[in-house]
């Protein structure tokens, strides 16, 4: 009964404050705008965020699922050039490490090796392509590690390796662009002034637009090292673990083996670095965080503004009303009710500003999407978010107006002209 | 009635009307004060960034001019890549430059590494060591701050002398003064003959003071031995930069044998570049920290309009009575103008007032000041905006007709 009861009370709030909201439509519309432009605010800049956000991490993507990397040099490093130092003397990943740690890492289900040799303009019988191609020494594992699908041909294999083969596989986007009429597939490619037969194809990466991933191409890495030298070498070793839950004892076990191979002391830090896509993602996070939250409060003043706007159109909208409400409160109307009328109607503005700030929000934020040529996103948290703040916002400023407005005298307002 | 009149008596009607409803103006001064204050310390934060950076690039003299094989801002890799394969720059181009070079104040090769220093059993792990010759107390940034600078003929020598930063200094001698003292560097000993002023660091990244200066004939014996040089140039004069700049590519050319109609296979590299490009950068960030804060300005500017057309409804029978004894349509105007305009200007006050010790903690990170300009610009701002969201109310009241403004109740 109470529950009947409550439902018809709050629709006649409800119908009460869309009327009241309609009647003063100038007044409405100037509110309404206050809050849209504060929920606008908020909305496009983290939706301009969010888009940056999703393209860095998306470059930081690198490697496959369930695979970590170990390097001589941290792959992000903010300061000065005297705390790299201590990454220069480091010792370097030799292949005799990776072999070392292939052989005894025994939770591992792959494990790759890696160097970049190389950088350039490729070219074939056709055409020649962009210059800034990339040319990488691999082994069979990297294809696993690294989240490398075969398209066409095949990947490496340890008899490349073994022999030292001249064969290499292209990256999607460079076997489309040296070879647009048929297959690449047994082709000849010239790197550097040496030929190279292509052997296989990778799968293009993922939809978005970062067409550079696909640019570079894969040797055996006995074949890069004898061709490009190993001095002053460091190589990259990726290693896959079985499945998630095995990922941190694995992580446990390379360091110890590259620790001892190392010769790292106890008690001292690990002379190379281990990270995954996850860690340089939380990395890159926790180094933004302060500067996401900064930007988050100084976007969210306009919307405080719009609220101070809102509590001044609602008192004086309960002043005009004194009749109205000393009427209500004679014909039997709780304070209750009349408390609920005012907020409603204040949370009525709220919503339907902020739904209209969301929207522009989202649209001006891609804005810079567009501009940067990148995937546009809806950040589905902040909308919720946004439109939460509004009604908290309606609650909060609408709450004083509406006190006033309940705790009129019913007798004064009556007689009120 | 007089203009002057008007005013005044608009401003005294609008003072009484704002105090008779004081939460109202309260509250609509309050949305304003949010806004200036934002907007003022947005400006000022934005205006301490710029003049750190200024701080901090002004080792870089803004008449010198540094060529390298590589460009300091390379649109892409492959530019880069080009760069990497252009000849060296050798000593000899070096001195050949400097003999032909007429417009140009002081020259000086330059090169650098870094290594360790140490003197007795203090050391400091990562010096920048720098080759030079002489010439380079009158290109850097900086003067000496004690002893002298090594001099031509140590310079021409090949001497192990070196004048060291501030930071070596005040690291390796914490009692004595270094003069005379010799230190190791890398694997040979040089003497101190003087010590430079104190410069603080370079855009946060690297301090300048922690390094060690050695004439360049000693620098290639002891620590390089490839032969790659950039060149410092500071010019003869400031209007003659780009006569300068044309004189030394055209020799450099000759020296360098790059052919007619081939581009130069050096960049001639200048502290305008990284203004320029700060500019870039840092205008994008300015433009967007304005917007936004911009944007709170604006909801305060939009509930000025809401509260004045209220007002301007309520006063509906007033507004009808002065027209009927007499108002002209311009001081009614004047008057809902001066209201508005009013509770802006107070709030622009306000948010000043309330701006200012929050400025001081910025400074705690920026060298920011509440500069003159943006007082007279928060001031300006809040006045435009009060003018600018008081004139559609004030107009509509202004545009009454007195008979049916009268007959309202």
């Amino acid at each position: 009964m109470t529950n009947l009861m409550f439902r018809a009370e709050l629709r006649e709030s409800l119908s009460m404050a869309l009327k009241a909201v309609a009647a003063h439509k100038l007044r409405s519309i100037l509110t309404l705008l206050g809050v849209l432009i504060g929920v606008f605010s908020i909305i496009v800049v983290m939706t301009a965020l969010r888009v940056m956000q999703t393209q860095i991490e998306g470059e930081m993507s690198g490697l496959g699922a369930n695979t970590f990397a170990a390097t001589q040099f941290p792959p992000v490093y903010f300061g000065g050039p005297e705390g790299f130092e201590k990454f220069w003397r480091r010792k370097r990943i030799t292949m005799q490490h990776a072999k070392l740690v292939k052989e005894k890492a025994t939770l591992a289900s792959h494990v790759g090796v890696e160097t970049h040799l190389w950088n350039g303009e490729v070219g074939s019988r056709f055409t020649k392509s962009t210059p800034g191609v990339e040319l990488l020494g691999g082994t069979p594992a990297n294809f696993l590690a690294r989240g490398w699908d075969i398209h066409e041909g095949r990947p490496l294999l340890e008899e490349d390796l073994l022999n030292s083969r001249h064969c290499c596989v292209l990256g999607n986007a460079l076997a489309t662009n040296l070879f647009p009429f048929a297959t690449a597939v047994g082709e000849q490619v010239k790197f550097d002034g040496i030929n190279y037969t292509v052997v296989g194809v990778i799968a293009p990466k993922g939809s978005s637009s970062q067409g550079n991933q696909d640019k570079f191409a894969v040797i055996p890495i006995s074949t890069g090292l004898d061709r490009y030298g190993r001095m002053m070498r460091s190589l990259t070793i990726y290693v896959q673990a079985p499945n998630q839950s095995a990922y941190d004892d694995t992580m446990e076990q390379v360091r110890g083996i590259l620790r001892t191979v190392r010769k790292v002391p106890p008690g001292k830090d690990d002379d190379f670095e281990l990270f995954s896509n996850e860690s340089l993602i939380t990395q890159f996070k926790t180094i933004t965080f302060s500067v996401r939250i900064g930007v988050a409060v100084i976007s969210s003043i306009a919307l405080l503004a719009a609220g101070i706007g809102i509590m001044n159109i609602m008192l004086v909208s309960v002043t005009e009303r004194t009749r109205e409400i000393g009427i209500r409160r004679a014909v039997g109307a709780k304070k209750r009710n009349i408390m609920a009328q005012f907020i409603l109607e204040a949370m009525v503005l709220c919503q339907l500003g902020g739904i209209c700030g969301v929207i522009l929000g989202i649209f001006g934020g891609n804005i810079v999407a567009f501009y940067l040529g990148l995937p546009a996103v809806i950040p589905i948290d902040w909308t919720i978010i946004g439109l939460v703040i509004c009604s908290v916002v309606g609650v909060v400023f609408g709450t004083y107006p509406a006190y006033k407005a309940a705790n009129l005298d019913p007798i004064e307002s009556l007689r009120y002209e | 009635m007089t203009l002057w009149q008007e005013i005044k008596e608009g401003t005294v009607i609008s003072f009484a009307a704002l105090r008779a409803n004081k939460l109202r103006s309260g509250l609509t001064t309050l949305g304003i004060v949010i806004g200036i204050v934002t907007v003022t310390l947005m400006a000022t934060a934005i205006q301490g960034l710029n003049s750190a950076f200024r701080a901090s690039i002004s080792s870089m003299g803004s008449d010198t001019l540094y060529i390298h094989r590589f460009s300091w801002f390379n649109d892409s890799h492959a530019e880069w890549l080009k760069a990497f394969r252009r000849p060296y720059i050798t000593l000899d181009q070096i001195e050949a430059l400097s003999q032909q070079a007429t417009l140009i104040k002081a020259i000086t090769p330059f090169s650098d590494c870094r290594l360790p220093v140490t003197y007795k059993n203090r050391t400091s792990k990562s010096v920048t060591v720098l080759g030079c010759n002489e010439q380079f107390v009158n290109i850097a940034g900086n003067t000496v701050a004690e002893g002298r600078f090594f001099n031509a003929a140590e310079a021409s020598g090949g001497r192990p002398v070196c004048t060291i930063g501030s930071g070596i200094a005040t690291n390796l001698f914490p009692n004595i003064s270094p003069i005379g003292k010799k230190i190791r560097v890398g694997g040979s000993t040089v003497e101190i003959v003087g010590i430079m002023s104190q410069q603080g660091n370079f855009l946060g990244a690297f301090s300048l003071d922690n390094q060690v200066i050695v004439p360049m004939r000693y620098y290639t014996l002891a620590f390089q031995h490839v032969s790659d040089y950039e060149i410092h140039i500071r010019v003869a004069s400031m209007e003659q930069i780009e006569d300068s700049k044309e004189e030394i590519r055209g020799i450099l050319r000759k020296i360098r044998h790059v052919p007619a109609g081939v581009e130069d296979n050096f960049a001639i590299n200048q502290q305008e570049m990284f203004i320029s490009t700060f500019n870039r950068i840092g205008g994008i960030i300015a433009s967007a920290g304005l917007f936004i804060t911009g944007l709170s300005l604006f909801v305060g500017g939009i509930g000025i309009m809401n509260i004045m057309f209220v007002s301007v409804a309520e006063r509906t029978k007033e507004i009808g009575i002065r027209k009927a004894i007499g108002a002209k349509r311009r001081t009614i105007l004047m008057q809902f103008l001066t209201e508005a305009a009013g509770i802006c200007l107070f709030a622009g006050l306000l948010g000043l007032a309330i701006a200012f010790p929050l400025t001081l903690v910025i400074r705690q990170f920026l060298p920011a000041t509440l500069s003159l300009p943006i007082v007279g610009l928060a001031v300006g701002v809040s006045l435009f905006t009060g003018v600018v969201s008081g004139f559609l109310p004030a107009w509509r009241a202004a545009r009454m007709n007195p008979v049916d403004a009268l007959r309202n109740d």
